[in-house]
């Protein structure tokens, strides 16, 4: 994903024959493939602009882009397989109707045009490094083969690299130099192929800053829907449970009143209805502290450690809660992670009957929340669910969520949330 | 009185039977959606119903609409909608076919039992009913139509009264003013209004229908 930081170091130590056997078939395909592509592609770019007042210009010019943008996601695969660089795909276009939006949308594609760099800086990469890589490896089988080939050539001069050597013995000193070489070799790539990394992580992933603009974007609207949605649950809450007990409440101590001021008093009906009233007055009264609870959890004001506890208390499944945090995070961040917690220990009650372990831990400025149980797993964020719902409500603080979760289980679900140093 | 009553709330169904119940009315069935309701009206065709703004599925206005519907294959069939806030634009659709035999009442108003049931009964009885709630947002409503704004203080008083459904003689009680001064602020407002003499108590929805700017 990222540039691995390690990467000087990597260079000095050995490199794994399968690694090798890889980057060096990542260097011969990218020969030709980078050819055509670059040449195909430099056509393309410049006939589109030469033509641009012409409306083929402009159209020629989309084309090619949008084959600029396959090309580079080709690309962005192979390297993904044979170089183990992966690189998270960019967003793909989002096209409207019509054409001149259309067009528009097409060659003001920032991928596309990173893409268009990629193919022309690759190319002459790909030539410097099928020469820098090339070269010692027909040194190396030149000087090896001398070892043999010294019989048939009568003792004569290898025509290459100006290997010679009068007595049979000599040729040992020139495979052996040649054997080094080979043993250099595979280093020699891995350096030629970080090279590689680097264009592929920086060309042909998503621009940083407008993936950062449009995820900002789609987490604000998260924000803003989900506390609407709030609102509306609320009112809802309201309406159907405190609002319509204290209706019922007040008609019944309506009932009593004017049956006190009849004649006879029917003291059993009025002990009834007084009896029904004051039942509706506590159901309200439970019904306005869960709904008090769900806004704002007051135990939530004493730190999560101490929110936590009460909400597994009261989750009805055994829990087992560690809280090490070195310092209080911020409230908006420890709300979120109560109701994600809440949510959490909600699906594993429904799918566990064993104990579910719930952690929360600070480390390097990140918070991370696991719930882990050992139900029946399956558990997976599909959009519309519940999981993918926490996952767009995380990321309104920045924050992800990840599932593992095998058919069979356990199932694991964490969620990090970055603190403001 | 035989009455449908089509309420969601579990809670406030039941509490309503029992209400109407212990007062000697006989419910006729108490349904929990606007479908419900339409099959039970039809089959029942109660003295009047009680139906609920807000039900399934959406929760927004299928009490209203329902309503709505029922009265436009039958004008005049009674119905008193429950609502716990109350719109005044749905005030003016329900009023809007003048046929009479509608109510707008908050939930609250079950508090005063008697209140409440005469109420019903008067909009069982072909009269409108509006509950207070509207008539004082309509007051809080600075634009009015030229021939409103030509009431006196007195005569909007009066006209506020007559929208939540008050006989002359419940007017004059509430005002403190004699059977006969009602009479003279009622004959006035119809003239400022411009409503025909001959209409009788329609004349009354007529201007509660113009009072609420529809």
């Amino acid at each position: 994903m990222t540039r691995n930081p390690g990467a000087l170091r990597g260079l000095l130590q050995p490199v794994p024959p399968r690694d090798t056997a890889r980057e060096t078939a990542w260097l011969v395909l990218a020969g030709p493939f980078s050819l055509v592509a670059w040449a195909g592609v430099l056509a393309g770019v410049v006939v589109g602009v030469a033509l641009f007042p012409l409306i083929v210009g402009p159209a020629v010019l989309a084309a090619v882009l949008d084959g600029a943008r396959a090309l580079g996601a080709g690309h962005r695969r192979l390297a993904g397989a044979l170089l183990g660089e992966r690189v998270p795909a960019p967003r793909p276009v989002v096209l409207k109707p019509g054409l001149w939006r259309w067009l528009k949308m097409r060659i003001g594609d920032p991928v596309a045009w990173q893409a268009v760099a990629y193919l022309m800086v690759r190319l002459p990469w790909t030539l410097i490094s099928l020469f820098l890589a090339g070269l010692p490896a027909l040194y190396a089988g030149a000087s090896i083969s001398y070892l043999v080939l010294w019989f048939p050539l009568h003792g004569a001069a290898m025509p290459v690299f100006g290997i010679h050597s009068d007595a049979w013995a000599g040729t040992l000193v020139w495979a052996a130099s040649g054997i080094a070489v080979l043993t250099a070799l595979p280093r020699l790539v891995h350096a030629l192929t970080t090279v590689d990394r680097g264009f592929v992580a920086g060309l042909l992933s998503q621009p940083l800053l407008s993936e950062r603009v449009r995820d900002l974007e789609e987490s604000r609207a998260t924000a803003v829907e989900d506390a609407a949605l709030r609102l509306r649950r609320i009112e809802r809450d309201l309406h159907d449970g405190a609002q319509a007990q204290l209706v019922a409440l007040a008609m019944r101590l309506g009932l009593a009143k004017e049956e006190l001021g009849a004649e006879p008093v029917d003291v059993g009906q009025v002990r009834d209805l007084v009896t029904t009233a004051h039942a509706n007055a506590k159901q309200a009264l439970t019904e306005l502290r869960d709904l008090a609870r769900g806004i704002h959890p007051a135990a939530l004001d004493a730190g999560l450690d101490v929110a936590l506890s009460t909400l597994v208390a009261r989750s009805g499944i055994e829990v087992r809660v560690e809280v090490d945090l070195p310092r209080r995070p911020p409230p908006s961040v420890e709300t979120i992670v109560y109701f994600s917690a809440a949510e959490l220990l909600t699906n594993a009650a429904k799918h566990t009957r064993s104990p579910v372990r719930l952690a929360l831990t600070e480390d390097g400025g990140v918070l991370r929340l696991v719930v882990a149980d050992t139900g029946t797993g399956g558990a997976a964020v599909v959009p519309g669910g519940g999981l993918a719902g926490l996952a767009d409500r995380l990321r309104t603080v920045d924050g992800e969520l990840s599932v593992t979760s095998p058919p069979g289980g356990p199932t694991t679900v964490t969620a990090a949330v970055p603190l403001s140093r | 009185m035989r009455i449908v009553i089509a309420e969601d709330s579990t809670i406030l169904r039941h509490g309503l039977v029992e209400l109407l119940t212990l007062r000697g009315h006989e419910v006729a069935a108490a349904v929990k959606d606007a479908v419900a309701l339409r099959a039970a009206v039809l089959e029942h065709e109660p003295d009047v119903s009680i139906v609920d703004v807000r039900m399934p599925p959406t929760h927004t206005d299928e009490g209203l609409r329902a309503a709505i519907a029922l009265r436009g294959e039958r004008p005049g069939r009674a119905i008193l909608l429950f609502s716990q806030y109350v719109e005044t634009k749905y005030a003016a659709q329900l009023l809007a076919d003048r046929a009479g035999g509608v109510g707008y009442l908050l939930k609250d108003r079950v508090a005063e039992v008697s209140d409440f049931l005469d109420a019903l009964r008067r909009v069982a009885g072909g009269e409108t009913v509006l509950d207070p709630e509207v008539v004082s947002q309509l007051f809080s409503v600075t634009r009015r139509s030229d021939a409103l704004s030509e009431l006196t203080a007195r005569e909007r008083e009066v006209l506020g009264l007559m929208a939540e459904g008050r006989s002359n003689s419940a007017i004059a009680a509430a005002l403190f003013l004699s059977a006969g001064s009602v009479e003279k602020y009622v004959t006035s407002i119809f003239g400022k209004l411009g409503l025909p003499p001959s209409d009788g108590d329609n004349r009354r929805v007529l201007a509660v229908l113009r009072y609420l700017g529809s």
